[in-house]
């Protein structure tokens, strides 16, 4: 049996999933197996991951009518047998010593159920758009958790067996597997894990330094809905808001305000500076906790805004750096 | 003249209701009482713990960084009389949601359990959780879970059984839907009544009824949560628990933590539909007539609620509680008996399977007369 699982769920991936299998099959840990989770797809992605799995035992292909991310996970997860289980979406790739890195975090901090890292951006040929995720490492609380995500998407964590069983249940309607993502939340459900795996176990999660998964970008002209993303994270609160509603009146208008600068973020990456100019604003009308807890990418945030609104995307040709990548942002591509 | 040990219980303040009516139950049981006296010390917080004579000290207080001081000096001063701690208060859901600093709060539960020869979880969960989180190594922790005396709940009507072959006195009475909803505990924030109170909100049944049955600080946040839903009443509960369940149906257990839920217990030994949140011990209660409900979303459990009252237990051929008391007395007796080891083995020979390998401290039981 592996010691570690790589779920990979795959949606009309066929331009990048042979890649992201490569950099899976060179991890210098070699105690895994590789699920690819082909979720309906209507192009080449299965045909793909099938030449890649003849060459290498260790990866299996599992075939699905499409249920989103989440269910493509799901199902890889019915499958999985390792005590320890990555996620990389089929777009995405992983550094070679990753993996290694952390099982070495995990097997060192037992108490530890969530292993993070940093992430570098790269675009669609796979060059480092100079963008990175630097998230805090350490002492993360529910509080960290809700407001500022430093897990980031799901291709970041490496993730205990044990942890996600605790956060398993089975809806009335399904017959097939448990559910660990919630496959009601379409757009916030890796947030929504990572927020019940907080407030409802004790397991902790932590961060190892080093950027050691590489996100692609999302194509050009995809748009933002920011209302169908708000929306999705309030039904996200509102489900869990029972839970402990001492939790949520505390931190939930800085978390609003926090969610609504990430998305003004990926709203000045996808150059819509009205918006990201509209959406700081409510923010800090909502909370000043962003300004508070984090001034700096505030100021730069709206500045990025402003010279997008006012003079156009060259304004920020040259400017990467005041277009921080956001946790948000990677989510944004489920 | 047949001499028994002395077991100590000590309680405080902290010590919950419920634990409280278990100890209440050790003290009465005939099993319990034919192997050794158990008896009942009120510790005063904040105070030094007193000297206790004791062949067996059990605690019942809840580990605090205020008290480990004084268990500390405690432990040293009982240096050769087996101290057993019983964990009543707290679980992997506890420590998620009320400890900021979970590593420090596991070195607090770690360090206070290293004083206690053996630690008694009270659900399979919580121990599993001790153990997961090396609070505690898997040959000192044991699971009891708590029990008090069941027959007078099983002699309650079921609510979907109108005639009883079993008490032939009862006239029968014509079958009827459930409505009722009852649910047990302190109005804080651990027992989820803030929830119960809105998903039974969402059930347009007028016929319907929720009973909250306890005080505490929640009581006027429960009573503007539940409005002019004249449907929901709060109330004491009253010094009978048969008594009180014997009016509702159905008990719902919407807590956010729980070490090993006695109300799920009571509400099964009563043929009660149960409705719970699955939560730490609660878990051990999802079998039969109960239903457990994973998250604590308002309209989940809305449409749960009205699952448990269209469906109610049909399953009367079995008591899924039967033999609870007497689980319990022979775990007790056998954990006690370990821990006595060979003092009075003449006395307690079924309750030494095994006297480990290292040779005991030598010292004077503390026995107490058989007066009965």
């Amino acid at each position: 049996m592996p010691y570690a699982s790589i779920i990979v769920p795959a949606f009309n991936a066929q331009a990048t999933v042979r890649a992201t299998l490569t950099s899976l099959t060179a991890q210098s840990h070699a105690d895994l197996e590789i699920i690819v989770v082909d979720d309906g797809s209507t192009d080449d992605t299965a045909v793909l991951a099938q030449q890649v799995a003849a060459t290498d035992p260790r990866i299996k292909v599992v075939r699905q009518a499409n249920r989103g991310l989440a269910g493509a996970r799901n199902s890889g997860l019915a499958v999985a047998q390792g005590a320890v289980i990555g996620f990389c979406d089929a777009t995405d790739l992983w550094m070679p010593d990753k993996l290694a890195t952390h099982v070495a975090h995990l097997r060192a901090a037992p108490e530890v159920g969530l292993s993070y890292s940093g992430a570098r951006e790269i675009d669609g040929q796979g060059r480092a758009t100079g963008r990175t995720l630097r998230p805090r490492l350490r002492g993360i609380t529910p509080a960290h958790v809700f407001k500022r995500d430093p897990v980031g998407g799901c291709s970041t964590p490496v993730i205990r067996r044990a942890a996600l069983d605790a956060l398993g249940w089975r809806p009335r309607f399904e017959r097939q597997r448990d559910w660990i993502f919630d496959e009601s939340v379409r757009q916030a459900g890796v947030f929504d894990c990572w927020l019940r795996l907080s407030l409802s176990t004790d397991w902790e999660i932590a961060g190892v330094p080093g950027l050691l998964t590489c996100l692609r970008a999302p194509a050009e002209g995809m748009t933002l809905d920011t209302r169908a993303r708000l929306a999705s994270w309030d039904r996200v609160v509102t489900r869990l808001r029972s839970q402990s509603p001492a939790f949520f009146d505390r931190h939930e208008p800085a978390a609003r305000a926090f969610q609504m600068v990430s998305l003004a973020r990926c709203a000045i990456a996808a150059g819509d500076g009205a918006t990201a100019r509209a959406l700081i604003r409510n923010a800090l009308r909502i909370s000043a906790a962003p300004l508070r807890e984090d001034p700096v990418t505030i100021a730069t945030t709206w500045v990025a805004a402003q010279a997008l609104d006012r003079m156009g995307p060259r304004a920020l040709s040259r400017a990467k750096d005041l277009r921080p990548l956001s946790s948000v942002c990677v989510e944004r591509r489920h | 003249m047949r001499l028994r040990p002395r077991i100590m219980h000590l309680v405080d303040d902290t010590t919950p209701e419920a634990a409280l009516r278990v100890l209440d139950h050790m003290q009465r049981c005939p099993v319990l009482a034919a192997k050794a006296c158990h008896e009942r010390l009120h510790v005063a917080r904040g105070h030094r713990l007193p000297q206790v004579d004791a062949d067996v000290i059990v605690s019942h207080l809840t580990v605090r960084w205020r008290l480990l001081p004084a268990l500390i000096v405690f432990r040293a001063r009982h240096a050769t009389t087996p101290l057993v701690h019983v964990e009543h208060a707290y679980t992997e859901a506890f420590c998620a949601l009320n400890v900021a600093s979970r590593s420090r709060f596991h070195g607090l539960v770690r360090t206070t359990y290293a004083l206690f020869d053996r630690v008694v979880a009270v659900s399979h969960a919580q121990a599993a959780w001790m153990v997961r989180r090396r609070l505690v190594s898997e040959g000192a922790v044991q699971v009891i879970h708590p029990v008090v005396d069941l027959d007078p709940l099983r002699a309650l009507d079921r609510p979907d059984r109108p005639d009883r072959p079993d008490r032939p006195d009862r006239p029968d009475r014509p079958d009827r839907p459930l409505r009722r909803i009852g649910a047990f505990g302190a109005f804080d924030q651990q027992q989820g009544f803030d929830l119960l109170i809105l998903a039974f909100r969402g059930l347009p049944n007028r016929d319907l009824r929720l009973t909250l049955y306890g005080s505490g600080p929640e009581h006027a946040a429960l009573t503007a949560l539940a409005g002019r839903d004249h449907r929901i009443t709060l109330r004491s509960a009253g010094p009978s628990m048969a008594a009180d369940l014997a009016q509702v149906d159905v008990v719902a257990m919407p807590s956010r933590w729980e070490a090993s839920g006695l109300t799920g217990l009571e509400a099964r030994a009563a043929g009660r539909t149960l409705l719970t949140s699955g939560v730490d011990g609660l878990a051990d209660h999802s079998q039969g007539s109960a239903h457990s409900l994973r998250g604590y979303a308002v309209d989940s459990w809305t449409a749960a609620l009205e699952q448990a009252l269209a469906q109610p237990w049909r399953d009367t051929a079995s008591d899924p509680t039967f033999g609870a008391e007497t689980r319990f007395a022979t775990k007790w007796a056998a954990l006690t008996g370990d821990l006595l080891g060979d003092l009075m083995p003449e006395m307690v020979p079924e309750m030494v399977p095994d006297l480990g390998p290292g040779p005991r401290p030598k010292r004077a039981p503390k026995l107490v007369p058989v007066t009965s």
